[in-house]
């Protein structure tokens, strides 16, 4: 028990930081395959509204989507600071997901995170599966397959 | 040791014995008196046996054993091939395909003992002995083969027990006495490979591996290690320990294909004193040609079927000293082909891809600088054709014939035939046409289902053919051919063609159409209903086709592929189905066209022609836009609406239309620019985008690194 106990403490998981406005979001690192700076992204017509195109890395085409959109937030509004989050959930099924900023990478304690109350699961916040806190500031952590899924 | 490594190896034979058989059966229904035929199909049978025997498929060799059996009957001329025998013979094939599959799925051959075959083959095989007893006419009965054999065995002695002049090492003498104090069974063994084997190290690893099931091997001659480098000649000796009888490492032996024969004795333990020293004994050796012979002939009396096979074999090899088989040489040439792993295939084809695209980028750079020099050019040019010539020889490595697929269907059709009661023939040509190896593995059941359909629907029973003043016989064709970048395969039949008023009658009853929409529907129109799902006219549901799941499946897979459908038809004269499929799924020669700023691609394939109009030239029809061009009357469709963008041209002035055709369907789309013909290499927008009008088929990236969409025009029409 005392090595399970052991284990536990030393359980971490990584997480990068985005902001969307005035809230932060964390991303599990180990999903995360890249971070780009926005560039062109080619319109697709008539598919899923929160979609905002494709994009061409680095010789692939990559769907990109937008997590306002997509949390139902007004709609992205690009700066120097937006970036595109190439997340792989599953080889050879990358997507891109726009963010208005990326803060930094922060170890949480999985102990430490604490579970949203069901009560509260409701439409945008389903797409969160924990909140973290560091530095005083809480980071709601996404659910990527939540976020991604339809 | 583990067999797995094998089982790919194994699989692929068993296909192609099972192809073999199948074909060979089915010129065995034609000509029952074919020897060659009949070789071909003990031989095809025994191997499969053979193998199925060493990858461990107790059950399938039973089958294939029996089935070797009654072939071994008709060979021996002491059985005549009746109908019956093929049908059972073709039920046997299928079992066996059966455990195929399910050794492919599970690598486990299932539990389906497949006893009713098994019994129904006994049965022919009691019945055709009983019925022609050891007719007189019977040539080359076994009787002269076994004088032979006697004064051959001793003979045969020396050169085949060469284990006997190998010289056991000190503790190798131990090993064995050891043995014999414990009980056990010590025998010496001389195992000699096929000559015209190809894998004899492999073929030398599964005797091992057959006899480490048996007991412990232990000591071989040349070395374990020689052996498994192939620096070995035709034959090796064992010496293994092991509680069981020589009988039975002897057919562990023999159950390894292209074996062609093993000998030895058991080493007693007074002989291991003897020949302790490594000398032979002269009265040893006798006592072992003696034994040899007994077991021999133990092994013939207790084998009721005729001669063993591998007896009837081995005995002319060694006479000849390992001249060819008989059973080998009659072998077809199969083609020299070097098995690739398509995933590697992949790997070379995203490659090219890329070079196109590096290639493409240059291009527009060099477009860019306008002023570029010659040389430049030069070199861009001589990149293009590089590029070009690399793409043309990494498709054809991606082609495969079609062959592979259609060379199950003449036995399907024969199946029908019976179980239809009707008489019907299967012609079929251009099956060596090739198609990229993706689409030939997809096409199988659409091919399958269109077969079906003419067999069920298309061809008449066979009196009112002969009423009608056809051949008794139906026919139906699948012809493959190569039509510029497509490749088309047809299925005609020269049946009762398709009845138009009865689709539309079934189409208003069952609230398809409307009484009033079917008035004013062409007889196109109304066959394309038959893609329709769950649309079936046929009036009795078989379990051929009949099911209305037919068509629309073969619609929708054949698209998934890029590809179409189209229906001929002449009633009372027959139908023609026409698959249209591209030639490669990857690059494609496209038109760039430019629709409010933004960039799409559309299929060279599908374009006809690029007309200039005037605005003044479309006309309004039912509140659509048409053109007249020609003589045809084109319906307009307007990119910039169906995209959702805004066309950056002036409304009143003059358009660009692309015109572009499905089969015999046209249809112009309206685009604002034209920016010429390119390569473009397909990539998928990947599982998230759910476009839901299916109209972009796909992305490619351009030179500049944008990326444009591609728009499958197929849609539209």
């Amino acid at each position: 028990m005392d090595e399970l106990k052991a284990i536990g403490e030393y359980d971490t998981t990584q997480y990068i930081v985005i902001n969307i406005g005035d809230e932060q979001y964390g991303i599990d690192i180990k999903f995360v395959e890249n971070i780009v700076r926005m560039q062109s992204i080619t319109r697709v017509p008539s598919v899923q509204e929160y979609f905002r195109g494709v994009i061409n890395l680095r010789g692939e085409v990559v769907p990109v989507m937008s997590l306002r959109r997509k949390l139902g937030l007004e709609d992205d509004e690009i700066t120097n600071n937006t970036r595109i989050i190439i997340i792989k959930l599953e080889a050879n099924a990358p997507i891109g997901v726009i963010v208005d900023e990326v803060k930094e990478v922060v170890t949480l304690e999985n102990s430490s995170v604490d579970s949203v109350a069901s009560s509260s699961k409701k439409e945008e916040n389903s797409y969160i599966n924990g909140i973290g806190k560091t530095g005083g500031t809480l980071i709601s952590l996404l659910d990527l397959n939540m976020v991604i899924s339809e | 040791m583990d067999v797995s490594q094998y089982l790919e190896i194994f699989l692929d034979e068993t296909s192609e014995h099972l192809q073999s058989l199948s074909d060979q059966l089915m010129i065995l229904e034609n000509e029952p008196e074919n020897e060659d035929t009949i070789n071909e199909i003990f031989r095809a049978a025994h191997s499969l046996k053979g193998m199925a025997g060493t990858m461990g498929y107790k059950r399938m060799q039973n089958l294939t054993h029996d089935m070797e059996n009654v072939f071994s009957e008709v060979r021996n001329g002491k059985m005549k091939v009746s109908s019956h025998l093929i049908d059972v013979l073709f039920q046997a094939l299928d079992a066996l395909e059966e455990y195929k599959n399910t050794i492919q799925e599970t690598q486990d051959e299932g539990t389906n003992d497949n006893e009713a075959i098994i019994k129904e083959l006994q049965k022919i095989l009691d019945e055709g002995t009983g019925a022609a007893p050891a007719e007189a006419e019977t040539k080359e009965s076994e009787e002269p083969k076994e004088a032979e054999k006697e004064p051959e065995a001793a003979e045969e002695d020396n050169a085949d027990m060469k284990w006997r002049t190998v010289k056991l090492q000190e503790h190798e003498i131990s090993a064995i006495k050891d043995a014999h104090t414990k009980g056990l069974h010590v025998y010496g063994c001389t195992v000699f490979v096929q000559e015209t084997c190809i894998l004899k190290a492999a073929r030398a690893f599964l005797v091992f591996k057959a006899l480490e099931e048996l007991g412990e091997i232990i000591m071989s001659s040349p070395s374990a290690q020689d052996i498994e480098d192939e620096r070995f000649d035709f034959d090796f000796s064992i010496f293994v320990i092991t509680e069981s009888t020589f009988d039975q490492v002897k057919t562990a032996i023999m159950s390894v294909s292209e074996i062609d024969h093993a000998n030895g004795e058991e080493i007693l333990a007074d002989s291991v004193m003897l020949t302790g020293g490594g000398d032979e004994e002269e009265g040893a050796a006798d006592g072992a040609a003696k034994a040899a012979k007994d077991e021999k002939e133990t092994k013939e009396a207790a084998d009721t079927a005729p001669v063993p096979v591998q007896q009837t074999a081995a005995a002319p090899a060694t006479q000849q000293g390992g001249a060819k088989k008989s059973g080998s040489s009659g072998k077809p040439v199969v083609n020299r082909t070097v098995r690739v792993d398509i995933e590697k295939l992949d790997v070379l084809m995203n490659l090219v891809s890329e070079l196109i695209i590096a290639k493409n980028s240059i291009v527009s750079f060099s477009n860019a600088v306008n002023d570029g020099a010659a040389g430049f050019n030069e070199q861009i040019e001589y990149l293009e054709s590089v590029t070009t010539n690399l793409h043309e020889s990494v498709m054809k490595v991606r082609m495969v014939p079609i062959e592979s697929v259609v060379n199950k269907f003449p036995r399907m059709i024969r199946d029908l035939s019976k179980k239809l009661d009707k008489k019907m023939e299967l012609f079929m040509t251009g099956e060596e046409t090739e198609l990229d190896r993706t689409v030939v593995d997809e096409i199988g059941d659409p091919l399958m289902h269109l077969l079906r359909n003419s067999a069920d629907h298309g061809l008449e029973a066979n009196d009112v053919r002969v009423q009608r003043g056809k051949p008794e016989v139906g026919s139906i064709f699948l012809d493959a051919y190569q039509d510029g970048n497509n490749v088309v395969i047809e299925v005609r039949d020269d049946g009762n063609g398709i009845d138009v008023e009865k689709v539309k009658a079934k189409a208003i009853e069952r609230g398809t159409i409307t009484p009033e929409q079917g008035e004013n529907m062409s007889d196109k129109e109304i066959i394309d209903l038959l893609f329709l799902p769950s649309f079936s006219t046929a009036k009795v549901v078989s379990d051929v086709s009949g099911r209305g799941v037919g068509l629309d499946v073969v619609k929708s897979k054949i698209e998934a592929l890029g590809g179409d459908v189209s229906v001929k038809t002449k009633l009372g004269e027959g139908s023609t189905f026409s698959i249209r499929l591209p030639l490669t799924l990857a690059i494609i020669q496209a038109l760039m066209v430019c629709v409010g700023g933004e960039k799409y691609a559309i299929s060279l394939g599908s374009i006809q022609t690029i007309e200039n109009i005037t605005s003044d030239d479309i006309k309004l029809v039912e509140a659509k836009e048409v053109i007249h061009l020609r003589g045809s009357v084109i319906p307009l469709v307007r990119l910039d609406q169906i995209l959702d963008v805004e066309s950056t041209k002036d409304p009143d002035g003059d358009l660009i239309v692309a015109i572009v055709k499905k089969g015999d369907a046209l249809a112009g789309l309206v685009v604002d620019e034209l920016l010429g013909q390119q390569e473009i290499v397909i990539k998928s927008l990947g599982k998230y985008i759910n476009c839901s009008s299916r109209l972009i088929s796909g992305a490619t990236i351009l030179g500049d690194g944008e990326v444009a969409l591609i728009i499958d025009a197929n849609v539209l029409i």
